[in-house]
């Protein structure tokens, strides 16, 4: 409430200063801190894995996961937790209770939006459809056209979140689902060209809805060596502009680090993907700083 | 009043103008391993206790018995599990096939690579199906030209691996590598096209077997391998197979 307030009272300042051409001392300038964290693919993995196991042995596992989100929650409130898809199948835990616990697990640790991956839809359509009284975050998906299905209205091309007067964007891009899933499972899903949309959506998110962020969550894999002119994460990248952030999923891609890319209009956007099964937690920080005139200078991103 | 409300709305117009007043000065990001040296939520594993306690009592009920180890290894290019699942996913299939075509599968085949697990001896629970099995293959039946036969006979012959086929086929491989073929008794007939079961993943061209790929006709039966096999399974107090002359190295 009081930040509300807050907000109310600079808003006002700020029109007065335009309306009456006066020069009112400027405010002290007030960083903001936006921490967004995500995981991709956790594939119904919810305990770490064995030890015996030959590559992640001991790794993962969402109790932990918990204990991390808390304490990056607690140095900085205005935290995200977003997923990239494919939260769907892996272990008996999906084949007994169909991503009930998957989502109910999710819903504890506070996520906030998740985009759809292909195995979302292997209990069908209906299957997601009906876990999700289970999930208390939203999903988005704004090349997948729900209209003819049971996720019509369930599922939002984007979502905004206000976090401490920074507006967020955020929109959601799935795979094309011909050739990957049975269309028994998918159904009347439409897929629509991700770039087409994305270059709508980031249109809309910056222009339309004056957003200050823009995040990408996308299942389109993050880049096919042997097709590299299919679309994918770094080629989305390169033809759009005003996303700041894409969060990858689909491809199980082990980043050893963040990509940074630069996009159609040679702005740096930041690639990320941390491969799969909650092995990994992605962890990216945007620092905003308060001025009156809009900076033209380039950002600074540091992996 | 109303002048306030038009005040107020270019108020809300020119707060919407200046809105531009903040801007990303810098970025940074990381990744994170998530690994033991972060403690557990308690809070998290008391709601995964219960749905782990169902999931564990379901995977440990018995569904059949083992009187001796079923492997994969245990015969020259067949073998015991790979004759047992190829057998039992042919007579699932066939069942649905026949009865939504009216027409029979003629043989299956399956890769030896697929095969996760052996069966050990004792009792058989839900466990089982999911090691063997722990992808999410479906069934689908191709229609295959007689020369695709050949190829995938001769795919067969030169990997020398134990890929399972069901007892449809009778195949005797001579030491050059010449061969003769009965498929359901009959010899092969290079003019005549011929049903195979296998699954979605080496038809889509998995394990390069080609063959597969591009059939005269494609039938799913939207049956999962893992399905028709804990099927099977509870429908049999005791597992047996064994080493047959379906493939027979002279």
């Amino acid at each position: 409430m009081d930040r509300r307030k807050f907000l109310h009272q600079t808003a006002a300042a700020a029109v007065l200063t335009s309306v009456g051409g006066l020069t009112l001392p400027s405010f002290t300038k007030k960083r903001k801190h936006i921490t967004i964290l995500h995981t991709n693919d956790t594939h119904s993995r919810i305990e770490p894995f064995e030890t015996s196991h030959h590559r992640y042995a001991n790794k993962g596992g969402v109790a932990r996961r918990a204990t991390l989100v808390e304490r990056i929650r607690t140095e900085n409130a205005n935290t995200l937790l977003l997923d990239a898809g494919d939260i769907f199948q892996g272990t008996p835990y999906f084949n007994y209770f169909g991503g009930e616990l998957e989502f109910k697990l999710m819903s504890m640790l506070k996520y906030d939006v998740a985009t759809i991956g292909n195995h979302d839809f292997d209990n069908s359509i209906e299957g997601l459809y009906k876990q999700l009284p289970n999930a208390n975050f939203d999903f988005v998906a704004a090349n997948y056209n729900f209209k003819n299905t049971v996720l019509d209205t369930h599922v939002k091309p984007y979502k905004i979140i206000l976090k401490d007067g920074v507006k967020i964007g955020i929109f959601g891009l799935g795979i094309q689902l011909e050739g990957l899933v049975d269309p028994k499972m998918y159904k009347e899903t439409k897929y629509l060209d991700p770039l087409e949309i994305a270059q709508d959506m980031s249109r809309i998110l910056k222009e339309d809805e004056q957003c200050d962020l823009i995040i990408c969550l996308s299942h389109l894999g993050y880049f096919y060596k042997r097709n590299p002119t299919k679309i994918s994460d770094l080629n989305l990248a390169k033809n759009t502009k005003n996303i700041d952030l894409i969060i990858g999923g689909h491809t199980h891609t082990f980043l050893p680090k963040p990509t940074i890319v630069r996009n159609s209009v040679d702005k740096n956007v930041l690639v990320n993907q941390v491969g799969a099964y909650g092995v990994n937690l992605g962890r990216v920080d945007f620092y905003f700083d308060e001025n009156n005139e809009k900076s033209s200078e380039g950002t600074m991103i540091l992996v | 009043m109303k002048k306030a409300l038009l005040v107020f709305s270019l108020l809300i117009l020119f707060v919407g103008c200046e809105k531009k007043t903040i801007s990303l000065i810098k970025t940074t990001a990381e990744i994170i391993t998530i690994d033991s040296t972060l403690s557990e939520k308690a809070a998290y594993n008391k709601l995964i206790a219960p749905y782990r306690n169902k999931m564990i009592a379901e995977i440990n009920t018995v569904i059949s018995y083992a009187p001796k180890n079923i492997n994969r290894y245990d015969g020259k290019m067949q073998s015991s599990l790979g004759n047992l699942l190829a057998d039992l996913c042919y007579e699932r299939a066939n069942v649905i096939f026949k009865e939504r075509t009216g027409k029979e599968i003629d043989f299956s085949m399956f890769n030896y690579g697929g095969i996760r697990a052996s069966i050990s001896q004792g009792v058989v629970t839900n466990k089982n199906p999911f090691e063997l099995m722990p992808f999410e293959n479906s069934l689908v039946v191709v229609e295959l030209s007689g020369k695709k036969i050949m190829e995938l006979i001769d795919y067969f012959i030169k990997n020398k691996s134990a890929h399972p086929l069901s007892k449809n086929i009778e195949l005797l491989i001579n030491n050059d590598t010449s061969y003769q073929l009965k498929i359901n008794n009959q010899k092969f007939d290079l003019s005549e096209n011929y049903f195979v079961l296998t699954s979605d993943y080496l038809q889509s061209g998995g394990d390069k077997m080609d063959f597969f790929k591009n059939p005269i006709s494609l039938f799913k039966t939207d049956y999962k391998m893992r399905h028709a096999i804990i099927d099977e399974f509870k429908s049999l107090d005791t597992l047996r197979t064994s080493l047959d002359n379906r493939v027979i190295l002279q």
